[in-house]
Formats: structure tokens, sequence, C-alpha cells
């Protein structure tokens, strides 16, 4: 079969502002990131990776981001992701680096990951929170989510989003 | 074939050796794709006007642009060392890594103009060994 194939790299954005996420826009991002790669790799990696590149899902509550570039050039994306030293948005400059959770193949794949990604996170949120009140959300979060998990084996990404707001908004 | 040159005899004793379990051999194969890691080129600068020149110093920093432009900031850093160079002639002999020397000479190619002053490299040898590039037969004069 004859087709484009795809890498798709699932990032977080992390800062120690929390404005930082707030003001995430995925076209501010993807000229960023198209920049970032033109300084690192040159004309030729300006043009080999901006082909197939997409900012596919963002996520400002969380800072999860997705990106999709071409499979033969992904590496070239991949290296240019820690040369980010920094997020500008309306003239305000906040210092952020972006972590690379996952690579997959397809979008469904990176999907699975960030469902038990977050199930963890939630966790460790449970651990380190200090309030009682925080716990208390926190915890019927984690039971919502494994209720949802017996229901059914794939969870839609708009129930995810709900427990991330809900233990964002708790913070 | 073999059965076929000489009599009936001769084919019993083929059969025999066959049902025999050959010995075991043991041997080493040793395959160099490149031994060299390094590979020199040797180049001359040619301007469209006369009269430019280029000190050592210019002239490294003019090779390292090109490949800040084609590559970036990645392969600007490729380990590129200028092994004599000519001002007269503006001519050098580089060393470059292996795996560097398409990204060097391809950004050589596209290099168009230095200082506004239009410009162009002639690659005139390549060789992954530096003894090559002491002869060579284009410009061997014959008396």
């Amino acid at each position: 079969m004859v087709r484009f194939k795809h890498r798709y790299l699932l990032c977080e954005v992390v800062s120690d502002d929390p404005r930082c996420r707030l003001s995430l826009e995925d076209r501010v991002l993807g000229g960023l990131i198209r920049d970032t790669i033109a300084r690192v790799h040159g004309t030729f990696g300006a043009a080999s990776c901006s082909i197939g590149f997409a900012v596919r899902y963002l996520n400002a509550y969380t800072g999860i981001v997705l990106l999709r570039c071409r499979k033969e050039f992904y590496q070239l994306v991949c290296s240019a992701l820690p040369f980010i030293t920094y997020l500008e948005n309306k003239g305000h400059r906040y210092p952020c680096f972006l972590n690379t959770l996952h690579v997959g193949g397809t979008i469904r794949t990176c999907q699975k990951f960030l469902i038990r990604y977050n199930r963890r996170q939630l966790l460790i949120l449970l651990q380190n929170c200090t309030d009682e009140a925080e716990r208390e959300a926190i915890q019927k979060s984690v039971t919502r989510s494994c209720l949802l998990e017996e229901r059914s084996d794939e969870e839609e990404l708009s129930d995810n989003g709900g427990e991330e707001e809900a233990a964002e908004a708790m913070e | 074939m073999v059965r076929a040159v000489g009599g009936s005899g001769t084919i019993q004793m083929w059969s025999a050796l066959e049902k025999m379990p050959a010995p075991a051999t043991t041997y080493e194969r040793i395959v160099y794709k490149n031994p060299s890691e390094h590979h020199y080129m040797k180049v001359r600068l040619e301007f469209q006007d006369r009269g430019v020149g280029l000190n050592a110093a210019q002239f490294k920093q003019l090779l390292i642009s090109a490949l800040k432009d084609l590559f970036g900031e990645v392969d600007a850093a490729l380990p590129l060392d200028i092994l004599t160079y000519e001002e007269k002639t503006l001519s050098a002999i580089l060393r470059i890594c292996s795996s560097g020397l398409v990204k060097l000479w391809s950004s050589l190619t596209l290099l168009g103009s230095y200082k506004g002053k239009k410009c162009a490299f002639r690659v005139i040898q390549v060789s992954p060994f530096l003894l090559a590039l002491s002869g060579n037969s284009r410009e061997l004069v014959l008396d």
C-alpha cells in the first residue's frame, strides 16, 4: 500500500510560570517549532520537516501537545525540540521546555498512551496534594476514571479532558 | 558433469564421498567497506572578479557559514579542518569525517556569494586517503 507514513510526537510543555500554559496556541507553537528547526537544521531541515508538519492536538490546561511529522524526517524534529527555551505570546516571553512523552505511528496509540499517563499523573497528584478538599476532588476523579475503564476499554479524549480540567482547576 | 567423465567405478567413488559428512570448517570473513574515517577534499575558490583575497580564518568562516546556511547549527559544528591553504590561488585541502562528506560537498555546491561578490567552489579531488591528493593524473605534464 502506498501512503505517506507519519510519526506523532506527544510532548508536554513544562514551565515554572503558570501563565505559560494558558497562552498556548497551535499556530504560535507551530511557528516557533518551525523557526527552531530552521535554526538547528538549516534550510534543508526546515524544508523537509515542514511538508507534513502540523500541530494536531493542544491542551492548554495540561500543556499536552501532539505534533505530526513525516516518518522519514521525524528524527530532525525530535532533535530540534530540546532547543526550544521560551514561548512568546503578545510580547511576553515565558521560559519553558518541551518534554517528549511518546512517539507513535498513529493518533490512536498516542491517545492510549495519554490515557494511561493521565491516570498515573492523577495518582501522583493524589499523593502530593495538601488540602482535604483537593484530596476529595482528586479521589473522585480517580474512582471515576477506574469506573470508565471498566465500562469500556477505549475512553474518549473528552472524558479525559474533564478529569484533567477538574484536577487542574483544583490546583 | 563429473559423473559423465570416467566409468562406472568413478561414479561409485563419488557417491561414496557424498555420503560422508563434510568436515566442519570455520572461516572468518572480514569486509572493510571504508577503512578511513576521514575524507579529504582538494578545493579551489573562484571569484567572478579578480583581486579578492581571503586569509585562512576568513576561508574557514566561509565554509562554516555555507554549512550553517544549508544544514543548520548542528552540522556547522562538524569537525572540519583546513589542512593547507594557499592565499594566492585560493585553494585548500579540507578534511571532514566521512559521514559529513555529502553535507559539506552539497553546501559548497550551493554557496553563491561572499560579501556580495559572486564566487564558486571548484572541487578538484576527493579521496579517503590523503596520499592520493598528492598526485593528480589530470594535471600531469608529460615532457
